[in-house]
This record gives C-alpha cells, structure tokens and sequence, in this order.
C-alpha cells in the first residue's frame, strides 16, 4: 500500500479470507488498493491447483492492468 | 487535559481490539497500535476449536469491524515505550503521543529454545508459525516443542501436512482433554512428555535435534522444529511497571494490560476475549474519575483525517515497461506472483520483470526495498495475503 501512495501501481494478490484485513489496513492507510482477490489458500496447494490460481487471477490481473496504464 | 487520544492501546490482537471496540463504544477516542497488521499471531490459525469465530483470519476481520465500526482508528506503528503518567506519553516509530488511558495487549512474543544455532536455523526450519510453514513441510518430519494449548493447536495442523509430528513437551502437558483426546486421535502424531531438546542439527538447514528424555538421549530426524516454549511477555516496554518471570506485565499504577501480556493470563481465546472488555470498561472509569462527571465527546472520533490523504509522489521516471514482483515470502506466494507475472509478460511483451521479496511474512517490508521499487518501477505486483 506505500506502493500506491508514493504513485506506483501495485495490484495486492490477496485471498478471500484475507481480504477483509487487508481492506481494513487500506482504510487506516488512507489507501484504495487494486486487488485480485484469490481463493483461499494459497499456501500448500499443489502444481496444478497452483496453476488454477494463477488461470482464475489473470484475467482480472491483466484487466487492471491495462486499464492503469490507458488512465496513466 | 488535551491528550492526542482519550485511549491508546498497544497491541491489535483479539485482547487489544476488543479493549479498543468497548472503549469506543462508550464515545472514547480510541486508537490500536500494531506494528504489522490486525490481529497478530491469531491471524496464522487457520482453525479455532474454543471459539466461534471460524478462522484466526475470520475472527480478526470481525474483531477489527467491529472495532473500527465503534470508531477505533487502527494505525500501523511500533510502540517502543510507554511512560505512565497524567497525561500517558508513547514513543512509537510513528513518533510521540500521548493519551488518558494506555491498554498495552501486546501478547507473547515467539517461542524460542535457546540453544546454540537457533537464530542461524530461523526460516532454514526453525519456524514458530505452523500455518505460515507448515506447507514447506508437506511428506516431511518434524517436532514441536511445548506444552501449552497453542502447542497442541499448531501440532494438529502441522499433522495436515507433515508425515510425522513429534510434540516434546517438557514436563507434563497443560492442554486441554479436548487437544489431548484431538492429539491421540491424530495418526501422524506421537506425543512425548518429559523430553528436553538440547541440541539443533544440520547445516545451512535443520536435519535433526537431539532430544533427553528420562531413556536418555537420542537423535530425532526432523526438516521442521517448532518451538512454543520460552514465550516472553512485553517485558521493559512500560517505565517502571514490574514483569513476571516469564515477561509478563503486572498492571499497576494506572497502567492496564489485557490478555496474554498480563501475568497470571490464562492462554486462551475467550480469556484473552474477556480481558480486553475488562480492559476496555476499565479505561473508561478511569478516564471518568479523571476528569470528573462532565464528558464532552468529540463527534468525530474514528473519522479518518483528510490532511493526508493525498497519494506520496515519488518522482519515478519509471515506465510501463518497468515491472516488478513483491512477495511476502509464504509457501507458494512466489509461485502464484511468478505466474501472475508471466501472463502479464507476454501480454505487455514485456522484456523482463523486477523482483524482491521480504525476508519473511512477519515482518514488515524494509524500507529500503521500498524506495528501490518506487525509484525503479511503474507497477508493482504485490503479494500480501494468504
């Protein structure tokens, strides 16, 4: 989130149950994050599940992204 | 009396950010100090057996809702030391404030053995947080050291992943029959009484502890070593407030401590859960008999100032081609970054993408590693949270 305030884009992979934190440290930051928000875990998750994040993350990841640098 | 805040409290666990939500509830400005995030060691359980509030992460984000529904401003600092006084003054690395009332609900810092090579082994398989590096030890053996109920918590779920689990516990354990009934139905644990570990194996990485036991000693193969002995309260962190032998704050003088931090505190959720409301409604009288019958509430308490909210620009001169990847160093968060990372490659054809990692999820990033990332980058994919 110091990403963001110092003018850096900086999209937060974050999974569903940590989600509600993070957005609280957002608000006590005075921050609005990007988020792409992942099922949760993440940790422990084998090659392919790893791989399924990854498939269901992208899309968003790549939405915001572009549409960063077409507002930039 | 001007204070910055009717009531500070140190710590942002379940103790803390309960204290904070009754002290707010009540008109108090409140603010919760936590050097990282919400919630601190609670947020790694990932199953809670006494408490009806799902996971650790689930049970913080209903604590810090409600706390910040009650008007509680959570500010992301540490607080070094606390001088008691009229009014209450807190160095923090934030810098100074000062408030009516202090609850300092810090908990209990990590476990530790002190044995030789101990520091050298952390993260290489010493590690204190079953749910952050459990994953790392998936088919692999491993030991926890303790006797406590959060042992037993952290041993259950390193069965979910370990081959083996040996608990050395020494003495007699204090769980509970229920962690103890948990414990025996688990396959993959064995527990051991009365064992003593006294030295650490392995170089570079752990491979080993040697571990005494009233057969005598012996040689234990394990990748992992979890230690929840020799767990230190806030011991120093208030001026002249006495500590038990294990850290842990007497309250006295005016000062209130909630939850693990206290001596005498039982180790558990709900204990921890009730203080903090003791603690919260104990501010409040003492604020009261403080400043006598008359209150005058500020109606804006727990609205967030405006004055800086405005973005910190860095003056980069980085462009759409400098990207990086940030990870917090958990089990497979540098896999899905890397990932993440790829698709965003080829999409942008992007030459080659940046990286830094922390040192740990614990611990906050270095500032250093900040300043690199927003001179060098125009984007940076972050991973904060699992």
């Amino acid at each position: 989130m110091e990403l963001e305030r110092r003018g850096v884009v900086a999209p937060l992979v974050v999974t569903e149950t940590f989600l509600p934190l993070v957005q609280a440290q957002a608000r006590a930051r005075r921050v609005e994050p990007r988020l792409v928000v992942v099922p949760h875990p993440v940790g422990g998750l084998n090659e392919a599940e790893l791989a399924g994040r990854i498939e269901g993350a992208a899309a968003e990841l790549l939405r915001m992204a572009d549409e960063a640098r077409g507002g930039a | 009396m001007s204070t910055d805040w009717d009531v500070v409290v140190v710590g942002a666990g379940i103790a803390g950010l309960t204290a904070a939500r009754v002290a707010a509830e009540h008109g108090l400005r409140v603010v919760a100090y936590d050097r990282l995030t919400p919630g601190g060691q609670l947020v790694n359980l990932t199953a809670l057996h006494e408490h009806p509030g799902g996971t650790g992460p689930e049970l913080v984000a209903a604590l810090t809702a409600a706390a910040e529904g009650a008007g509680v401003r959570l500010a992301y600092a540490e607080v070094t030391r606390v001088h008691p006084g009229s009014p209450v003054r807190l160095e923090t690395s934030g810098g100074e404030v000062t408030a009516g009332a202090v609850v300092v609900a810090t908990g209990l810092g990590p476990g530790r053995l002190g044995l030789p090579g101990e520091e050298a082994l952390a993260r290489r398989g010493v590690s204190t947080c079953a749910g952050c590096d459990g994953p790392l030890f998936r088919g692999r053996a491993v030991a926890v050291v303790g006797d406590d109920e959060w042992t037993a918590e952290e041993a259950l779920e390193l069965a979910g992943w370990a081959s083996a689990v040996t608990v050395l516990v020494p003495g007699q354990p204090r769980w509970s029959p229920d962690r103890a009934a948990r414990l025996a139905a688990a396959e993959r644990v064995e527990v051991v009484p009365d064992a003593t570990v006294t030295a650490l194996r392995g170089e570079g990485v752990l491979s080993g502890v040697v571990v005494r036991t009233a057969d005598g000693e012996r040689a234990l193969a394990v990748a992992g070593l979890f230690p929840f002995v020799g767990r230190r309260g806030p011991e120093g962190l208030v001026e002249g407030l006495a500590a038990d032998a294990q850290g842990r704050l007497v309250p006295s003088g005016g000062v209130l401590v909630a939850g693990d931090a206290r001596a005498g505190a039982e180790q558990s959720l709900t204990a921890a859960e009730a203080d903090g409301r003791a603690a919260g409604e104990a501010a409040l009288g003492a604020l009261a008999a403080s400043s006598g019958s008359l209150r005058i509430v500020d109606p804006t308490h727990g609205v967030l100032p405006e004055v800086d909210a405005a973005p910190v620009g860095a003056g980069s001169t980085a462009t759409w081609t400098d990207v990086a990847l940030f990870t917090n160093s958990k089990p497979n968060a540098t896999e899905l970054l890397r990932g993440l990372g790829e698709r965003l490659q080829a999409h942008w054809g992007l030459p080659e993408l940046g990286f830094a990692a922390k040192e740990n999820a614990s611990v906050a990033a270095e500032k250093d590693t900040i300043d690199w990332l927003s001179q060098r980058f125009k984007m940076v994919l972050v991973a904060v949270g699992d």
